[in-house]
């Protein structure tokens, strides 16, 4: 089984007080420490548990300048076997649609049986990456993948709907999959695996070398344009309660009662 | 009068035959079992450090054993020096045979009766132990096959040896001799003296063959420890815990002084009666753990499973035990009571530590809490929840200088994560800071800037990580001009103090490193600080394992106690060297373990058992734990849990 997973560096903001940048549209990203996105790292682990099951190569393939080569080499210590990372130094803010179409220019000339992405990205949380590059490459797919089976030249998938309900597909491979967390337990990866990883080589390709130029990426492809990006306001409706302890656990019981927090 | 080889024996050459087949499978089990001992490269030497000394008083003299079971000291060494006496004894014999006589007459006459006395301390500490064992049910001693077998085995050797004798005395009653007074009385059992002589013959055979067995023997089960044991008591000048950098090996592999350890142990269970994890009854021991340790180390490593018709099985038991064992080791609180008890200097805790390692680095078995805190301390260099720029907020309103801001200082005070951020430990930096403030000291934190020490890191056996943030520590302090810091967390102290390379600046007296107890305590010694304010209460102290057990320091803590009037200082039943942990050390306190019931009620019963209102402690980790237990206990009312560094500063 070949295997290919985009994967993508992403900003980590939790507990981080966030700033809007100078442009309007963007975060503030320069003060931030990035980590691989989520749904990906998990996506990377379902990859690497079938290779070890089924045999065959994971690549992993990312877009962005040297820094992002961190979730590449963070991978192969997980255990995938090669590495792309293409030059999106001057591309920050493109769309889905935009990546979409990069992506299939690296995956086109590939040989694999199953394309992974995650279900979502961290930061802009689109969503579409996945599925537009499905259809870019004409594979059948399947979306929020909870659990993957390989069979004899297929794969049997359960799909997350609402309510704790799910769905099971069966698609003919080649096909895409984007990945819902929860889907395995990522290993642990551990510094000296990491630092293992430092002096393996990662192919790195150009929008030239995948014929397009930043017009065909911006201009056409590009559908979405961030407009203006704001903190949501600060409200009201925190109460502070005083008072002693026992006053304190009393009243705010009573609250929770009143909710409706209490069955 | 001298012994006469070979005495009624013929085909002398049968007996060289066996002996050098015993000799060859000894050798052969010997490799097997040392196949375990892997040299690494970085943490063995030869020479270097303490181990003589300590071979002779706890190899020949047994110190450890006899520590809190006299009885078992004096079963032990009855049968080790009477061993040792026989084993020495047939060395001379053979001296006097091949090279030089000198056993005879006076000479040999000590000699007799100095083996008379050797063989009756073997048989007395042989029956006393299976005594032991099989009637008095001493709790730490088990009872398997090969708890038995080497015992049993001895006292027919034993048995044996002086039925030949009585049977070579009773052929011979011209050679009556007082010196073999045992031999004499039982030879008054033997019949004529030609019958005798043929029975002889038979019994010195039998005892031959028994002999020669146990000698092939001795590699396949536990009495290996008696040449493994000297190997790591002499090793013990290079306890890890106490060395330093560069000795980290290759992770996967264990370290020298644990392979050797697999094989010195003696299953005596010393170690499980203190371990705390063991008493609080969680599926964990440290015998075990070593045990399966050496198993799985031999499975991997030894020849004699790679044969063509045992390795598929080997490598099968070889996955399971794989999997067991790395299930069961993260319940290790790395607290070192165990390396504290063991009369062959075996550290179950870097076993542990080692094994971590191994899990970490294949990374698909490790518990998601363990993964969380290692992610926390790669990320924001604290195994807490917390963002780094959080980290100096605990000092907000204080009057205390920010070195990164301010500049520097004289001394640097090192927070660490868990003071820093958990809402209860805060109380101690705010107190330490009072106190310095009331001292004038011109002492600096490092805010947000300041790194992790690592030792959770490495307590989880991330070696990786904790170099790197080891690495870390190293270049902040050297950025911001620090020469000399104290810290709250004893953790922070023992790694910091013992595992960084400092440069050495030619006075070895000044460490750069001090807990908050030991500059207090020097502070009170130099008549700087004093207390006014009088506490009134009967307290208890508990000795952090990383301040006592680990680095000796005991008495800087009570000295600073019972420096404030009207304290009264009452003990626990586990003190000084023997305390109990509290269970947050070794990474438990970023894992949910079960057990039957708390580490820290435990020790939290201990207090309360003293009559102590109060219980002081010196250490983050304990005073969260410990505070949590006693109101999970439900003792709020009768016991208060207050760190050293607040009653301190409530006192100035």
């Amino acid at each position: 089984m070949n295997i290919v997973v985009c994967v993508k560096n992403v900003p980590e903001v939790a507990e981080e007080e966030l700033e809007i940048n100078d442009e309007g549209a963007d975060v503030e990203r320069e003060e931030l420490g990035f980590a691989i996105n989520e749904w990906d790292n998990y996506a990377v682990e379902e990859a690497v548990r079938i290779k070890e099951a089924l045999g065959g190569k994971v690549t992993v393939v990312t877009i962005g300048n040297d820094d992002d080569e961190d979730v590449l080499r963070r991978s192969l210590a997980m255990g995938a076997d090669e590495a792309i990372l293409v030059d999106g130094e001057d591309l920050a803010g493109v769309d889905a649609s935009a990546v979409s179409l990069i992506l299939s220019r690296v995956l086109k000339p590939l040989e694999f049986d199953l394309a992974l992405c995650g279900a979502q990205a961290a930061d802009d949380g689109f969503g579409q990456v996945g599925v537009a590059l499905a259809e870019r490459l004409n594979l059948p797919y399947a979306s929020l993948v909870t659990a993957a089976r390989v069979g004899a030249g297929k794969i049997t998938v359960d799909r997350e709907l609402e309510s704790g309900m799910y769905e099971t597909v069966e698609l003919g491979l080649p096909a895409l999959l984007t990945i819902q967390s929860g889907i395995n337990e990522p290993r642990y990866v551990s510094i000296m695996g990491i630092r293992k990883a430092r002096n393996a080589e990662i192919k790195n390709l150009s929008l030239d070398d995948l014929d397009l130029s930043e017009d065909d990426v911006r201009g056409t492809a590009n559908w979405f344009e961030s407009v203006e990006m704001s903190l949501p306001p600060e409200g009201e409706g925190a109460e502070i309660l005083s008072g002693s302890l026992d006053e304190i656990c009393a009243r705010a019981a009573a609250i929770i009662k009143e909710k409706g927090g209490l069955g | 009068m001298t012994r006469v080889q070979f005495w009624n024996i013929e085909s002398g050459w049968l007996f060289y035959l066996l002996a050098t087949v015993a000799l060859a499978v000894f050798a052969v089990g010997a490799l097997h079992r040392i196949s375990t001992w892997r040299k690494d490269g970085k943490t063995s030497t030869l020479l270097g450090g303490g181990g003589l000394w300590t071979f002779f008083r706890d190899g020949l003299l047994g110190k450890r054993i006899f520590r809190n079971d006299p009885k078992a000291g004096i079963v032990h060494q009855s049968i080790q020096w009477g061993f040792l006496a026989l084993f020495l004894g047939t060395i001379l014999l053979a001296i006097d045979h091949y090279f030089a006589a000198f056993l005879q007459g006076g000479p040999y006459s000590v000699f007799s009766f100095a083996l008379e006395i050797a063989g009756l301390l073997v048989a007395f500490g042989v029956v006393w132990a299976l005594i032991r064992r099989l009637f008095l049910r001493v709790p730490r001693l088990e009872n398997r096959f090969s708890d038995l077998l080497p015992l049993v085995w001895l006292l027919l050797i034993v048995i044996t040896g002086f039925f030949v004798e009585a049977a070579r005395l009773a052929a011979n009653p011209q050679n009556e001799r007082i010196v073999s007074f045992a031999g004499s009385l039982l030879a008054l059992a033997f019949p004529s003296p030609e019958a005798s002589r043929s029975l002889h013959a038979g019994l010195w055979w039998l005892h031959a063959v028994l002999s020669l067995g146990f000698i092939a023997y001795l590699p396949f089960g536990k009495v290996f420890h008696a040449l493994a044991a000297p190997a790591s008591m002499y090793l013990e000048g290079q306890a890890l815990a106490r060395v330093i950098v560069g000795a980290e090996f290759a992770s996967g592999e264990f370290s020298l002084r644990t392979g050797v350890g697999m094989d010195a142990c003696a299953r005596c269970g010393r170690c499980v009666e203190q371990c705390p994890a063991h008493l609080a009854g969680e599926a964990f021991n440290p015998r075990d753990a070593v045990r399966q340790g050496g198993r799985y180390a031999r499975l991997k490593n030894s020849p004699l499973f790679k044969l063509p018709f045992i390795k598929s099985r080997a490598e099968r038991e070889l996955a399971k035990i794989k999997a067991s064992a790395e299930q069961s080791v993260w319940n290790c609180a790395t607290c070192g009571a165990c390396v504290e008890q063991c009369p062959n200097y075996v550290s179950p805790l870097d076993y542990l530590r080692e094994l971590r390692g191994t899990v970490i680095e294949d990374g698909r078995n490790v518990p998601a809490l363990v993964t969380g805190a290692l992610e926390g301390l790669y990320k924001r260099h604290n195994p807490w929840e917390a963002p780094k720029s959080k980290r100096g907020k605990w000092a907000k309103g204080l009057e205390v200088k920010d070195i990164p801001k301010d500049g520097q200082a004289e001394l640097l005070y090192f927070v660490g994560c868990t003071t820093s951020f958990d809402t209860r430990a805060q109380e101690m930096a705010r107190s330490l800071v009072a106190i310095m403030n009331h001292l004038g000291e011109d002492i600096g934190i490092l805010g947000a800037k300041e790194p992790c020490c690592g030792d959770v890191a490495r307590a989880l056996g991330e070696q990786g990580l904790f170099q790197e943030l080891r690495s870390d520590t190293l270049n902040i302090l050297e950025l911001y001009g620090v020469t000399r810091l104290f810290t709250t967390s004893p953790h922070c102290f023992h790694t910091m103090r013992n595992l960084y390379p400092w440069k050495d600046d030619g006075d070895g007296k000044h460490a750069p490193v001090q807990h908050y107890s030991q500059l207090l305590c020097d502070r009170i010694q130099r008549g700087a600080l004093s207390f006014s304010r009088p506490l009134d209460r009967v307290v208890t102290y508990h000795d952090p394992c990383y301040l006592g057990r680990h680095n000796n320091v005991f008495e800087e803590p009570r000295l600073v106690l019972q420096s404030i009037p009207g304290v009264k200082l009452v003990e626990m039943k586990n003190h000084h060297r023997n305390s109990l942990c509290c269970g947050g050390g070794g990474g438990r306190m970023w894992q949910e373990i079960e057990g039957q019931r708390k580490i820290s009620e435990m020790r939290i019963e201990q207090a309360v058992e003293t009559g102590a209102q109060l219980l002081v402690i010196a250490c983050p980790y304990c005073l969260i734990m410990l505070e949590d237990a006693r109101k999970t206990a439900g003792v709020e009312d009768v016991l208060e849990v207050k760190d050293l560094s607040e009653l301190a500063a409530e006192a100035i």
